[in-house]
């Protein structure tokens, strides 16, 4: 694998945000999640789970609710307005106020024409969702008290409509409530306390399930307005409820952390009637479970510990399979990081500022494996705070480290960087060109000449010097797609520009003639990196299906290596990894070297070295080192592994041949989660 | 007339009580058991309970007084208190090209309190008309923003979910409890995760961190 001075950063105190609310829309398998700080990332639960899209958040604006009516994603929260979001330029379309106070709850109705929202003042607002926008209907019967949850009867005639202590019925028709159920409160000392409906689903045999503060699971009878059941499920709040399509599971979740299932199923072998029973119990999270989703073959939970879990039900997929096991995502599948290689330099994307680091340096030698002592810790130079209301949404970092550039949803910032003895100054650059309102990515040239920058589906290509910015030209792909451009790759020469968007499409133009090289053949997996080597000029990109693929832009096609690779396959261990490559570099000094990272490995693919057969041993480096020098050629194989560092967030080689890694240990992001619930533990 | 008395006496200051209770102690140790009892003139019976009145009266009056002047003192502090609350004298000036009557001198105060308290309503009033009259220059009128009251009920939906998911009887721990909790319940065991608090004592520690160098720098210089 050969030897590497590490840097090894901890100081990135990467923070994710909780997850608030989640919906899936079963017709294009994505799951849209918004986070307690406004932003929405959408899921593609049909290409392994890859982050496709994150829509930046904003102040005071996060979702609490989120819903799918077709191919559209409404979403509102606590500041009372109703936001479509426009997902294939990431930002909000529109917005329209409710005027009812805060929203807790938005819901569609199966038809998919009305959008009832569940407001503060204890209205229920119809909105009737038209052609471009919704335009408010009417106003169902006024109640006392907020309107925390909502559901539609299948059929649309029907709102059931969780509040505090009740949950009402209405006619969706006529606006009138038509049934009142009383929720009976907890019992000791919070019966003084009202109880709040946290959660309701109607079904369509006229069944109500709610879920309350009580940690209560109620059945109802929707004609009379009587319980069938209770569960008590848990001594604190039961936060979420999602039911399956086919409405005969449900599951619920809790401040706990537990995510309980029941299902309809009849008690004894011989009898017809079917009842609800509670099946089963996860613990995934240790903390409470606020957003659930139920699809057909896994359960979907996210909660306070900022932790996407997919659980997958074993009775609906195949046993010991990749489909069967567990998923935890924790961290985003794109890179925060930025490395400016030649000046040690680090710049770290928050949410709401950046962070400019340079790193330590160390004269020391030692033993592999021993950590040297610094000579220079590693210095924080730059804190800078976000303009405006809009949240950072990408940020690039000049390899000579002179550049910096961020990007909101409503406007691109970039600032000169001088450095004069130990000082820093930072200069903003006043005037941009016009074109340049929004980036979804942002890149510097490898002579930092040069800024490009991704908007909706084109590149703007800005040249930079000390003075001023000034546009020189657009490139735009040929192919109609308008989605966005989620990766940006600038070739170490200056020749080459490689763009890829979530429709899977790798572009590259060509810098000198300013127009469109070639289009790599389309992939059905997205490609989660991509870049250029600086020797051979071949695009190596990393797939969200884990597959790797070579491809040659001189002579415009897949190299030898890259089809020997597809031929021969890639190790079965390979492609059972759960987490998407997001970064990849090349060695300056072995060009046949490929550096590819993940959140729990960085691996360096030798290209001279054998292909691992699918039997031989995939993680191997522990074994190769404890066997004899000249053994060791016999056994090594193209992917070295190293698995030392976890958690990883960015790994790199900079220009001195040392390797930096960010690593973001999750305990140390669970130390600072807020408070969990209290629970006894048995000899504790 | 006794049977006011006695109702006076009962409202009377404790100071008269006790003297009361020394009298008629000491009357009970001069007389003895076979004496006469005491001839009493109803003159002076009489003069006794005028004075008693008397005496009642004039505590009770006293009282008044004091409970006045009480009133009176708080309402000169209110006062002094209402003119600090008030704009500079020349953006006053500015606004108010009126002089209004709060200037004049308050003299007759310590009267009745009915009578404050309308002078009061007066001086409210008085206060108030040409600022609502009087406004030139560049001083503009504008209703405070909509987006207030928002962030207001924002700001209160999002306290009810606070409340109600961590507020007093949720029974919460902390993310470091229920690590430890897991340390404690898992195969290997580790030390506490926050073992030591990083934030605590930051100011004593610099200070510490800057003596220290002093201390170097000492130790180097007469080596030199």
């Amino acid at each position: 694998m050969g030897e590497f001075k590490v840097h090894r950063v901890r100081f990135f105190d990467y923070m994710p945000s909780a997850i608030r609310a989640m919906a899936f829309s079963s017709r294009s398998e994505r799951l849209a999640l918004a986070r307690a700080d406004g932003a929405l990332e959408i899921f593609n639960f049909a290409d392994n789970y890859f982050q496709e899209k994150v829509v930046p958040g904003q102040d005071s604006r996060a979702a609490e609710t989120l819903c799918w009516v077709g191919q559209r994603l409404f979403g509102a929260g606590l500041n009372g307005d109703i936001t479509e979001y426009d997902l294939d330029n990431l930002r909000l379309r529109y917005t329209v106020a409710a005027y009812g106070g805060p929203i807790w709850t938005v819901s569609s109705n199966s038809q998919g024409t009305l959008l009832a929202a569940g407001c503060e003042d204890g209205t229920v607002k119809m909105f009737e969702i038209m052609e471009e926008r919704i335009q408010f209907q009417r106003n169902l019967d006024r109640q006392k008290g907020r309107i925390i949850s909502l559901s539609w009867h299948p059929s649309g005639t029907l709102i059931a409509a969780g509040m505090m202590d009740m949950i009402r019925i209405f006619d969706a028709e006529t606006g009138h409530a038509t049934h009142r159920l009383l929720v009976e409160r907890g019992i000791g000392a919070s019966k003084s306390k009202e109880v709040v409906v946290w959660c309701v689903a109607f079904l369509s045999d006229h069944t109500i399930i709610s879920g309350d503060s009580a940690g209560k699971v109620q059945i109802w009878d929707g004609f009379t307005g009587t319980v069938v059941k209770t569960h008590l499920v848990t001594k604190w709040d039961v936060l979420s409820l999602s039911v399956s399509q086919d409405e005969s599971s449900l599951v619920a979740g809790t401040s706990e952390g537990t995510v309980i299932q029941f299902q309809f199923i009849s008690t004894t072998v011989d009898q017809q009637d079917k009842e609800w029973v509670r099946t089963r119990t996860f613990k995934n999270h240790s903390h409470d479970v606020r957003a659930l989703a139920h699809i057909d073959t896994a359960i979907v939970s996210g909660g306070m510990d900022t932790q996407l879990v997919v659980r997958p039900l074993l009775d609906k997929v195949e046993k010991n399979t990749q489909e069967s096991a567990l998923r935890k995502i924790a961290f985003p599948h794109r890179s925060l990081v930025c490395c400016a290689k030649k000046a040690g330099q680090l710049l770290f994307q928050f949410t709401e500022h950046l962070e400019l680091w340079k790193l330590g340096e160390s004269d020391g030698h030692g033993k592999p494996g021993d950590s040297l002592p610094l000579k220079k810790k590693p210095e924080k130079l730059l804190h800078l705070k976000k303009k405006g209301d809009n949240h950072i949404c990408c940020s690039a970092l000049s390899p000579c480290g002179g550049w910096m550039a961020y990007s909101t949803v409503s406007s691109v910032r970039l600032y000169r960087l001088q450095y004069i003895n130990n000082d820093i100054s930072i200069t903003k650059m006043s005037k941009l060109p016009k074109g340049l309102v929004s980036a979804h990515r942002l890149c510097f040239s490898s002579d930092s000449s040069k800024l490009f920058a991704s908007s909706s589906h084109s590149v703007i290509v800005i040249s930079l010097n000390q003075l001023e910015c000034k546009y020189l030209y657009t490139l735009k792909p040929k192919s109609g797609s308008r989605q966005p451009v989620h990766l940006l790759f600038a070739s170490e020469d200056g020749k080459w520009l490689a763009t890829a968007n979530t429709d899977c499409e790798v572009h590259v133009y060509n810098l000198d003639k300013q127009k469109l090289h070639c289009t790599v053949p389309v992939h059905s997996s997205c490609p989660t990196a991509i870049a250029i080597h600086p020797v051979t000029s071949n695009l190596v990109m990393a797939h969200a299906d884990q597959q790797i693929f070579e491809y040659s832009l001189l002579h415009k096609e897949y190299t030898e290596w890259s089809r020997k690779l597809q031929k021969q396959g890639l190790h079965s261990l390979w492609l059972q990894r759960d987490t998407p490559v997001t970064h990849i570099t090349f060695s300056t000094r072995n060009p046949a070297h490929i550096i590819v990272h993940d959140e729990f490995m960085f691996c360096i693919i030798d290209q001279n070295l054998p292909l691992p057969e699918s039997k031989t041993l995939l993680y191997n480096q522990m074994t190769l080192r404890s066997i004899p020098d000249q053994e060791r050629i016999k056994h090594s194989h193209a992917f070295k592994i190293c698995k030392n560092y976890q958690n990883l967030l960015y790994v790199t080689l900079l220009e001195d041949h040392s390797v930096v890694v960010v690593e973001r240990p999750l305990l140390d992001i669970m130390s600072q989660l807020p408070a969990p619930v209290r629970q006894k533990m048995f000899a504790t | 007339m006794a049977k006011k008395q006695r109702g006076e006496t009962s409202s009377a200051s404790n100071a008269t009580d006790s003297e009361k209770l020394a009298g008629s102690l000491s009357l009970m140790l001069e007389s003895s058991d076979d004496e006469a009892p005491e001839e009493v003139t109803f003159e002076d019976s009489k003069t006794q309970a005028l004075r008693n009145m008397k005496r009642a009266l004039d505590t009770v009056k006293r009282e008044k007084q004091l409970l006045k002047e009480k009133r009176r003192k708080r309402q000169e502090l209110f006062q002094e208190q209402k003119k600090r609350k008030l704009l500079p004298a020349d953006v006053l000036e500015e606004i108010d090209s009126v002089p209004s009557e709060k200037q004049k001198p308050s003299e007759a105060e310590a009267e009745e309190e009915e009578e404050e308290e309308r002078r009061e309503k007066q001086k409210k009033r008085s206060r108030k008309l040409p600022r609502a009259r009087n406004l030139k220059g560049n001083y503009t009128v504008t209703t405070l923003k909509d987006r207030a009251s928002v962030s207001y009920q924002q700001q209160a939906a999002m306290d009810f979910i606070q409340s109600r998911l961590y507020g007093p009887g949720s029974c919460r721990s902390t993310s470091n409890e229920l690590l430890s909790l897991q340390s404690k319940k898992g195969k290997k065991k580790s030390a506490a995760v926050q073992f030591v608090k990083k934030g605590w004592a930051s100011k004593e520690k610099a200070k510490a961190e800057k003596l220290k160098k002093r201390w170097i720098h000492k130790q180097q210089i007469p080596s030199c």
